[in-house]
């Protein structure tokens, strides 16, 4: 074989030689797995708390007199942006994409391991500089997550001067980043599958973070585009998006420039950027309830072409973001039927998760549970997603809380659930320890049931009017006083939300100091990531011959078979096995 | 609409790559092993990891110019497009650029035919004749500032500099690539199968590399051209 990742092992594979080889300047995909995991989740829990206080000033206005409006819009728009980019994407593609492509492939790792390893540092480094905004004079930006200009680089946003800097920089950083992970991705998938792993007998986890990581190589370049224009006009000047303005009473240097160019590049990413962190939660939660069903995956090859179908119909369907902005009606008539097309893949992965369960052995165990309270989340914010898509139900709602439910639901608690799932479902391969089962139910049910006590009552004070945005609501009377209740209790059970996170920490530090031993295959799973010769997996993955792939990812409890699942690294009945030779 | 256009063009391709790699496949069916991918492939992982980066390159290109069409299309009611007279060195650049691209064809036919000498001084002078092409873009500013009317606050110049800066920063980070194969062709072990089967390979990169800018390039100056 000509390059290492598929080759069986004959000479060393980049092999550490050092404690700071091993943990720190690590090419091991699985180190660097847990390397973006670990800032993903710490960087998570800093937007976490700025939701909280947010949700303080939200339920109990005047009451926290450190939160102003200045930075209450900072806490919004850097809560935003870290959820989507920094935790999510990072997460599902730097984290799962890493640990689950090489051991899901039968491969040593992945084919550009040094890339690899730059990739999270170079991650890093924009999550640093993302978060040094928090120290610079005027603080982070506060212009919204979607960063519109002009407001945003005019002066009267909060963190017009460095913040914005800082956070385009951080974002131009971030897609250096991930766009060498994504070289990697894409490339182990097609080049490093062991013998026998056809496209076809590839888990859903892999499909779904291959076709995601393809999205995002095609739709990251627009936000660059985006943010070196904006860092532009900030700096030097130029009218890219600027137009001629009136800024605190004095008429602005720039002219000719287009806000809504911006918000066309930023959509064009950020629609495709719901699916870079939905596709990959809709492989790995396939693969999840099938395991633990034990029954196969109910339409494998309609699932594969769905993930396809919706990345494809991905990049057509942005400007639904954009009803408000003012657009010609048949542009409005065309994204708003787009929008509704993508829904049939969306729908046909839905009944076949649902089918996958019927009538099959269901395990209740964490893993299991949050796949599936993913669906419950997912086919909830899912079908809002309909009354936004078309344009006469979206102008009204646009700007009320409705929105703010809806996209939660759908690309907030969806994929959280998921995350959630997966890390328990992967613990064991990844520690060698299991996961603590009592905290783990309770993290579960608080989480399951806390989400929907925020975000349920976000539809109804969204149809009452109450819009987004605000700071503070005062007295008004289109909102009545019982919408100002439901906010407080939002809150609460935000708060009860967030312990229960902390209950997630505490589970992952006991358990891996004081977990039971874990069993190389706990689950009875098939995939190859569960055939390791070691768990944890050792470097290299796999001892000195790679895995050969007899059958496809979903052979659970086939009829007349001794055991509930075949690994896929089994051979036929009547075969040998060509692992040796 | 050029974006979804180069969008389209890419899910017709890779829906059709599916199509071709057996997607059919009913793999519940199916048992023991299957010829995969890897036993009839005849790329290898740097050359596809290059076209996935090309591919990303090309989008880049592909939004900013979708961006330049809708300024000039006066998008959303925007004041009159004030278009920029193009430097008349723009077509020297191109020369240069075009030659650049050919020493490098020559180069990787020289070193595919183990001509290590001849190689190399094809490859240099591909590098000289594309920092030739650096600093006439360069120059190309100057000019473009100094014969317009147009300031830094025109968008038609901004946009000028923005793609020409972003289409060199993209030729440097291919010289890099290019100073570092040349330091290996200087120390190549002739007699070493491996070492000039990893040359060869470098160097076909590279002239993939310079071959795609140089279309892409061919794309913007056409665009710049076009208004």
């Amino acid at each position: 074989m000509a390059y290492v990742a598929i080759a069986d092992r004959d000479h060393p594979m980049h092999d550490p030689q050092t404690w700071i080889e091993k943990y720190v300047w690590s090419q091991d995909h699985k180190v660097i797995a847990i390397q973006y995991g670990s800032v993903a989740i710490g960087v998570g829990l800093v937007a976490l708390a700025l939701s909280l206080l947010m949700r303080l000033q939200i339920g109990f206005p005047d009451t926290f007199p450190f939160i102003t409006p200045y930075n209450y819009y900072q806490f919004v728009t850097m809560h935003g942006m870290i959820m989507v980019i920094y935790l999510l994407t990072a997460l599902f593609l730097g984290g799962f994409g890493n640990y689950l492509i090489p051991l899901m492939c039968g491969a040593r790792d992945m084919v550009f391991p040094y890339l690899n390893m730059l990739s999270f540092w170079v991650y890093l480094l924009s999550v640093i500089v993302l978060l040094a905004s928090f120290f610079v004079p005027g603080g982070p930006t506060g212009g919204g997550w979607t960063l519109y200009p002009p407001q945003t680089v005019l002066e009267g946003t909060p963190g017009h001067d460095w913040g914005i800097l800082l956070m385009l920089l951080s974002l131009a950083i971030f897609i250096v980043a991930f766009t060498m992970g994504g070289l990697n991705y894409v490339t182990t998938v097609l080049q490093a599958r062991c013998r026998g792993m056809t496209l076809m007998r590839m888990p859903l986890s892999v499909w779904g973070i291959f076709v995601a990581t393809i999205l995002g190589l095609l739709a990251f370049p627009a936000l660059l585009v985006a943010a070196i224009m904006m860092i532009l006009d900030r700096l030097i000047g130029t009218s890219f998006f600027m137009p001629a303005i009136m800024s605190l009473g004095e008429i602005a240097e720039t002219d000719g420039g287009s806000p809504v160019l911006f918000q066309h590049l930023f959509w064009f990413f950020g629609h495709p950027e719901v699916y870079i962190v939905a596709l990959p939660a809709f492989g790995i939660v396939s693969d999840l309830l099938s395991t633990h069903a034990r029954k196969n995956i109910f339409g494998y090859r309609m699932m594969v072409w769905a993930i396809v179908a919706i990345g494809a119909l991905s990049f057509i369907v942005w400007a639904h973001h954009m009803y408000v902005s003012g657009m010609n009606p048949y542009f409005g008539f065309f994204f708003a039927t787009t929008t509704l097309i993508i829904a049939i893949p969306t729908a046909i992965k839905v009944y076949n998760w649902v089918l996958t369960l019927w009538r099959a052995d269901i395990q209740i165990n964490i893993p299991n549970l949050f796949a599936i309270g993913f669906i419950f989340t997912f086919v909830h914010g899912g079908l809002t997603g309909l009354f936004l898509g078309n344009v006469t139900v979206d102008l009204p709602l646009s700007d009320t809380y409705f929105v703010i439910g809806h996209f939660h639901m759908v690309m907030g608690v969806s994929p959280v659930m998921v995350l959630f799932g997966a890390i328990y479902h992967w613990f064991p391969k990844i520690s060698g320890k299991m996961p603590n089962q009592t905290l783990g139910y309770i993290h579960f049910w608080m989480t399951f049931l806390g989400t929907y006590a925020i975000y349920l009552p976000m539809h109804y004070i969204g149809i009452l009017g109450m819009p987004r945005r605000y700071y503070a609501y005062g007295t008004t009377d289109f909102i009545p006083e019982s919408a100002h209740a439901v906010n407080e209790a939002i809150t609460i059970a935000a708060i009860v939300v967030a312990v229960a996170q902390l209950i997630f920490l505490v589970n992952v530090f006991y358990s891996l100091r004081k977990g039971k031993q874990a069993p190389d295959n706990p689950w009875g799973a098939t995939t190859l990531e569960w055939q390791t010769p070691q768990t944890p997996p050792v470097h290299g993955n796999w001892g000195p011959k790679l895995p050969v792939v007899y059958r496809w990812a979903y052979d659970y409890s086939v009829p007349g078979e001794p055991k509930d699942f075949i690994p896929q690294n089994e051979p036929p009945k009547g075969h040998h096995s060509l692992a040796n030779s | 609409m050029l974006s979804a256009l180069f969008i389209a063009m890419l899910t017709a391709i890779t829906v059709w790559w599916l199509l071709i790699q057996r997607l059919k496949d009913k793999p519940w069916l199916k048992q023991g092993v299957v010829p995969t991918s890897q036993e009839t492939v005849t790329s290898s992982a740097p050359k596809v990891g290059l076209w996935v980066f090309l591919a990303v390159v090309s989008s880049l290109f592909g939004l900013f110019a979708s961006a330049y069409m809708m300024r000039v299309g006066g998008h959303g009611g925007l004041v009159t497009w004030q278009a920029l007279d193009e430097p008349s060195v723009l077509w020297i650049n191109t020369l240069v650029l075009v030659l650049a691209s050919g020493a490098m064809q020559v180069a990787r036919n020289r070193i595919d035919a183990d001509d290590f000498t001849g190689g190399r001084s094809y490859f240099l002078t591909a590098g000289l004749l594309t920092v030739v092409f650096l600093a006439g873009q360069i120059f190309a500013w100057q000019q473009a500032r100094a014969g317009g009317n147009l300031g830094p606050g025109s968008p038609a110049y901004a946009f000028f500099v923005l793609l020409t800066a972003v289409h060199g920063l993209h030729l440097i980070g291919g010289l890099w690539v290019l100073g570092r194969t040349t330091a290996r062709i200087f120390r190549v072990d002739a007699n070493s199968v491996v070492a000039r089967s990893r040359l060869r390979l470098s160097v076909q990169l590279c002239t993939t590399y310079w071959h795609w800018l140089l279309l892409i390039w061919l794309g913007v100056f056409a665009l710049l051209l076009s208004t």
